[in-house]
């Protein structure tokens, strides 16, 4: 047995906002189809089928969720590291898998905080167990709708120090924002409420990295099958997310692109965009 | 509802008279060898060469069915081209561990086959999930609730058996404490916190202890309150075994009064996977239901 007791720092808090989303294992969801590109066992019939059905298309599709992955540890690392970061607003964590933001950030730096934002039950449910944080830092859950921002401010204002740096993380997530819910004003408003020096990071799926065809098929398979349409954008579309930012090098490439490990060259292209910026 | 070989109740052994617990150990251990082949492009007659052995011992090997000697083990190692020394140390451990007589074989006179490979399952598990109607689960057992659990469901036995029981599922609980302890997520029925087993004062340590246990960093503990109305497990207790190997899929394992299922196909697993998360979120958060416990532990 252990002697800590469960009491912050190291605590796992949580707070809820908004209505809950209907638990239904008979449609896909988003992020259940990605945990099934990346090998992960929390998916259900429902989102295999959806998964497969643009894997028939484009067999490098799964290949794109393992390298926005490998994009999340890249670019944690770099705010960890680098940057000097020590809090993270995780905005649409994601079904856990192995490297998830805290984990990548504590292993630089133990004493991070990381606030994870989710709308989904299931999600949160499994970050709640899983995402447990070091002794030194923090992990905590917002139960919030991503279009909530001030209800997701205000929570995480209790639970980070916004007089400090904050790296936002909105990874594979901004592409389930039709322009109809204004994502652009919506990432303006989180970055509004942290200090200057934070840093934004997001990846996005790309409209201009695939074949025109290949991309009206995969939109087809998917027609009805998902809880979420997914809303390809370009680079021209993506890059205004990033305004008040200074881009750090190499600017917003393709996922594969953004820094990639010494040593490894991958010939495959993804259909995703990525970049980080630092808040003037 | 399919049950694999595993949930036979025969009493024990594996393929060629090894411990189930080797037998876990060897499927886990011939999966890795088949996908560090598969890896390397090799063929089953080239590996065979390798190790001066034939085509077949290598499938025998992959599906876990016959033992394997160290040396082979290295050879084939090298052969696929697995460089990394702490990969090809923790893949020997294992080979030797596959080989090692299993710690519950100490107590078979108490142990029925069906609940051995549960047993094995569970040691090579890297995430246990439960559902719990009636009893803490048994890795949080105290003594004497365990003694108290023991006794309802073998009353005419003698104090010494009891006493044999009850040691092996404390020796289960080094499960907690060993190296790389697996993750262990338990989601509780109100009642389990209430039904006064063993008496209030029995059932009130416990709790304390079920308190403390939440503290773990690899134990999650949620409870469904009764004021959350009717929930998902109507079924009753179950668990899903979760392997860090892709080849091994889950297993969901339930448990009669004689016997024990042991769930492995995908449709079968995936209703109680819907169940268990479904009750993962009707539950209290794991920060809440610390409160919980100490409260019901107040009122016990």
């Amino acid at each position: 047995m252990t002697s800590s007791e469960a009491a912050p720092p190291g605590s796992d808090s949580t707070v809820s906002t908004g209505r809950p989303l209907p638990f239904d294992t008979s449609v896909a969801h988003q992020a259940r189809v990605y945990d099934y590109m990346l090998g992960g066992m929390d998916n259900y019939a429902a989102d295999r089928a959806a998964a497969e059905a643009s894997i028939k298309i484009w067999p490098d599709i799964a290949l794109g969720a393992q390298a926005n992955r490998a994009f999340l540890g890249r670019a944690v690392r770099y705010l960890a590291g680098e940057a000097g970061i020590r809090q993270f607003l995780d905005i649409g964590t994601g079904i856990p898998t192995a490297g998830n933001t805290h984990q990548v950030a504590q292993a630089i730096a133990p004493e991070s905080r990381v606030v994870y934002v989710d709308y989904d039950p299931v999600v949160l449910a499994h970050a709640r167990a899983l995402l447990t944080s070091t002794e030194e830092g923090a992990t905590e859950f917002i139960d919030a709708d991503f279009r909530h921002t001030d209800a997701i401010l205000a929570q995480a204002a209790r639970l980070l120090d916004f007089t400090k740096p904050v790296a936002v993380t909105m990874l594979a997530i901004l592409h389930a924002l039709p322009d109809s819910d204004d994502p652009y004003a919506i990432v303006a408003t989180v970055m509004n409420a942290v200090p200057p020096g934070s840093y934004l990071a997001i990846s996005h799926a790309a409209a201009d990295l695939l074949d025109p065809e290949m991309l009206e098929s995969i939109k087809d398979a998917w027609r009805g099958k998902m809880q979420q349409q997914i809303i390809w954008r370009t680079r021209e579309q993506v890059a205004p997310f990033f305004a008040g930012t200074d881009l750090v090098d190499p600017g917003l490439v393709r996922v594969e692109e953004w820094r990639p490990a010494p040593g490894t060259k991958d010939e495959r292209k993804f259909a995703g965009w990525a970049a980080v910026g630092r808040k003037r | 509802m399919s049950t694999r070989a595993l949930g036979t109740g025969q009493s024990g052994p594996g393929t060629d008279g090894q411990p189930a617990g080797g037998f876990v150990l060897r499927l886990l251990l011939g999966a890795q060898l088949r996908r560090f082949r598969e890896a390397s492009g090799i063929t089953p007659d080239r590996a065979g060469y390798e190790i001066r052995a034939s085509r077949s011992k290598i499938s025998r090997m992959e599906t876990g069915s016959v033992g394997f000697k160290t040396r082979d083990v290295n050879d084939l190692l090298t052969l696929y081209g697995v460089t990394d020394e702490q990969e090809r140390s923790r893949i020997l451990s294992i080979t030797e561990q596959a080989s090692q007589p299993d710690w519950w074989n100490r107590y078979s006179d108490v142990l029925p086959g069906w609940f051995e490979n549960y047993l094995g399952l569970e040691s090579v598990a890297a995430t246990i999930r439960s559902f719990e109607t009636q009893f803490v689960p048994g890795l949080f057992q105290t003594e004497d609730y365990a003694k108290a659990v023991t006794q309802l469901g073998h009353q005419a036995s003698s104090a010494d058996e009891i006493e044999r029981r009850v040691g092996l599922r404390l020796r289960r609980q080094h499960l907690l404490t060993r190296a790389a302890p697996p993750r262990i997520w338990s989601v509780m029925d109100e009642a389990v916190l209430r039904r006064p087993i063993g008496g209030p004062e029995v059932l009130r340590a416990q709790l304390r202890y079920l308190s403390k246990a939440a503290a773990m960093p690899q134990v999650t503990l949620q409870v469904v309150p009764f004021a959350r109305g009717g929930h998902a497990g109507a079924s009753g207790s179950f668990t899903i075994l979760r392997f860090t190997e892709q080849d091994l899929l889950d297993v969901v394992y339930v448990e009669q009064l004689t016997s024990a299922q042991y769930l492995e196909q995908r449709s079968d697993v995936e209703h109680y996977l819907e169940v268990m998360d479904q009750l993962s979120t009707e539950a209290l958060t794991p920060a809440d239901t610390v409160g919980f416990i100490e409260q019901a532990a107040k009122e016990t």
